[in-house]
């Protein structure tokens, strides 16, 4: 080869390779990291974005309480997508810790009902997605429990030793607030004295806090410890298929409602991935393996129009027309009031 | 070949270097964050105006005092019932067992082979309502119904911790067993002393030091546990360190969580001096 094409061949080639590395930098880092809570990461739950984008690994890191997500967030955790629950929708929006959905691109997103979407609004702009829900209330075993009507059976001294509350602060103060017919928005320094009070008498009636629904909560029902408990539907969807003789109350204070979101991180670097991630995990095969394994509620009503199984319809209340008249659900409260909710539940503890 | 200047460093570098990045660096960090006013997390880059807020938090709430008392004297009977208990079996180790010492030795950690989780799961199968106590009781004909208090109860956070302990406060007493000249006991046969007066005059006084480090090896931890009182500790058996874990993890307010875990290790460490000094082995153990 003659030493002119060599030249030019060399050129050629200096500027196809920085080409090639002005493309490499401007392109989105084709993996992702997500800040979930333990046991969401099995593959069934992200199946669909699996199936579609098998060469973007997905790696998880894992937080224990809502708290604990929006703490590391705000400690710079390098997640690109996070996931929490009702509630908590303000702090990630002020810290400016969240970035807007382009719902346009999603195309699942056709499937979730407009009041879903709505929860995942925050002045106007669509911050998070909504993704699973499920009620709270009380469940209990029929064969030693009368008919439950209000949320104060956890307060009930004929069950001592064998109910179950939630190890939750605000959860506490929830309950509290629809026995007393408070606002729980607006809880005072005298009220929550009170429900200190309350709970710390409630507390011997435990046989303990559940922290875990499946792993505490549901084996204790299910052997006969617990007879009453705060729960979520999807241990009672576990305990009807197990065939223990339960019922899942619709307390006169109404049910507890809550909405999982799924929020992409302010600081991302593989936003368009994220956004493929999100769309994914309304797919009707993702929604439906939340649907039929964790018993939850999908924010895709495709999937949820087509359950034929009975404990499915019994435990999300499908065939019960009026039930959303009777649920409350989690409205948001101030970082303050949360940090006295959890130190009134840590002396509560400690008592 | 290295000299005597040089071998120090050698050996005493990495493990320094190592406690530094690992003990007292987080130890740092945790005073740091116990001194921040505000509650919730602790976040890189926010302004740090020291305050003593959350200490006062801590000692201005006597339920949080009382449950770290309560803690301390769980510990404290959990140490001295497995130091008892692991004496026995040190003893047997180190005098009896003879070529079989080092099998016998083997089969006393067998246990830590499996998790620690698993194992404080199999105590809550054998205390819960339908499992292997109350069954044997049941079926005994001692009980009519399944005893509650075996599971979920401080008592079965003690039962379970003792047995935990047990095989670590085994090691150093054994150690300081096998130190014991052979021939301090055989001088005290021929000067007339009979077994028992050789084991309290001879054996127990040297093996002194070593009951003592499984003493504080088995207390010091079980003041700030936490994995076995939420597991099987129910809402009667929360320790002080459930707190301390709730207000990091649950909770998210990381400077209360510091405060009080700083509170327990001041009043642990000035507990163990105190205690170190009322013991003096010098003059228990000649």
């Amino acid at each position: 080869m003659p030493a002119r094409h060599r030249i030019r061949t060399l050129f050629a080639l200096s500027a196809a390779t920085i080409l090639l590395l002005a493309a490499c930098k401007g392109a989105e880092p084709q993996n992702l990291l997500v800040l979930e809570w333990s046991g969401y990461e099995a593959e069934d739950f992200w199946t669909d974005f699996k199936s579609d984008n098998a060469d973007a690994p997905v790696t998880f890191e894992f937080g224990i309480s809502d708290a604990d997500i929006l703490a590391k967030m705000e400690a710079g955790s390098q997640a690109d997508l996070f996931h929490f629950y009702s509630g908590w929708q303000q702090f990630y929006v002020d810290g400016g810790l969240v970035q807007e959905i382009d719902t346009s691109k999603l195309t699942n997103w056709d499937k979730v009902p407009d009041s879903f979407k709505e929860q995942g609004q925050v002045n106007g702009k669509q911050y998070f997605l909504p993704w699973d829900w499920g009620f709270t209330s009380i469940l209990y075993n029929t064969d030693e429990v009368a008919e439950v009507t209000s949320w104060d059976a956890l307060f009930n001294v004929d069950y001592a030793g064998h109910v179950s509350m939630w190890n939750d602060g605000p959860a506490a103060v929830t309950v509290s607030a629809y026995v007393n017919g408070w606002d729980e928005t607006g809880i005072t320094a005298d009220q929550l004295a009170q429900i200190e009070q309350a709970w710390i008498a409630q507390k011997p009636l435990n046989a303990f806090y559940w922290s875990g629904e499946y792993e505490d909560l549901c084996p204790a029902v299910e052997d006969g410890t617990v007879w009453v408990a705060y729960a979520w539907q999807g241990c009672y969807a576990q305990a009807l298929y197990d065939g223990i003789p339960v019922a899942y109350a619709t307390p006169s204070e109404g049910r507890n409602s809550w909405i999982g979101f799924y929020g992409i991180s302010s600081k991302t670097d593989s936003y368009e991935l994220a956004l493929k991630f999100l769309d994914a995990k309304l797919a009707d095969l993702t929604m439906n393996n939340v649907v039929t394994q964790f018993y939850y509620g999908a924010a895709n009503q495709d999937v949820m129009n087509a359950i034929e199984d009975e404990v499915l319809i019994e435990a999300f209340g499908i065939n019960d027309p009026t039930i959303l008249e009777h649920t409350n659900f989690t409205p948001p409260v101030t970082a303050e009031q949360r940090s006295a909710w959890t130190e009134m539940w840590a002396r509560v503890q400690a008592e | 070949m290295l000299g005597r200047r040089g071998t120090l460093p050698v050996l005493v570098g990495p493990p320094l270097v190592w406690l530094a990045l690992l003990f007292v660096a987080p130890l740092i960090l945790i005073v740091a964050f116990s001194l921040r006013p505000e509650a919730g997390v602790v976040s890189a880059g926010e302004p740090w105006n020291p305050s003593l807020v959350q200490y006062g938090k801590v000692v201005g709430t006597p339920a949080f005092l009382r449950l770290l008392g309560v803690s301390a004297l769980m510990a404290l009977g959990v140490a001295v019932v497995a130091t008892m208990l692991a004496y026995p079996v040190a003893y047997f180790l180190a005098f009896r067992a003879r070529a079989r010492a080092t099998l016998f030795l083997a089969l006393l950690l067998v246990p830590f082979a499996a998790s620690y989780l698993l194992r404080i799961m199999a105590w809550k199968l054998l205390l819960g309502p339908a499992g292997a106590v109350n069954s044997l009781l049941s079926a005994a004909g001692l009980i009519g119904e399944p005893l509650d208090l075996l599971l979920y109860s401080r008592g079965a956070v003690v039962i379970t911790l003792i047995y935990v302990w047990i095989p670590f406060a085994s090691l150093p007493i054994l150690a300081s067993l096998q130190r014991i000249e052979r021939s301090q006991l055989e001088a005290a046969a021929d000067l007339g002393a009979g077994p028992w007066t050789r084991f309290l005059r001879v054996t127990l006084p040297l093996s002194l030091p070593g009951a003592l480090a499984a003493f504080f090896m088995v207390f010091i931890p079980t003041v700030g546990e936490y994995v076995t009182p939420t597991l099987i500790g129910g809402t009667g058996g929360i320790m002080y360190g459930n707190l301390i874990q709730d207000f990091f993890g649950r909770a998210g307010n990381w400077p209360l969580g510091a405060a009080l875990a700083m509170v327990m290790l001041i009043l642990t460490v000035i507990g163990v001096l105190v205690a170190l000094r009322a013991v003096d082995l010098r003059r228990v153990a000649p």
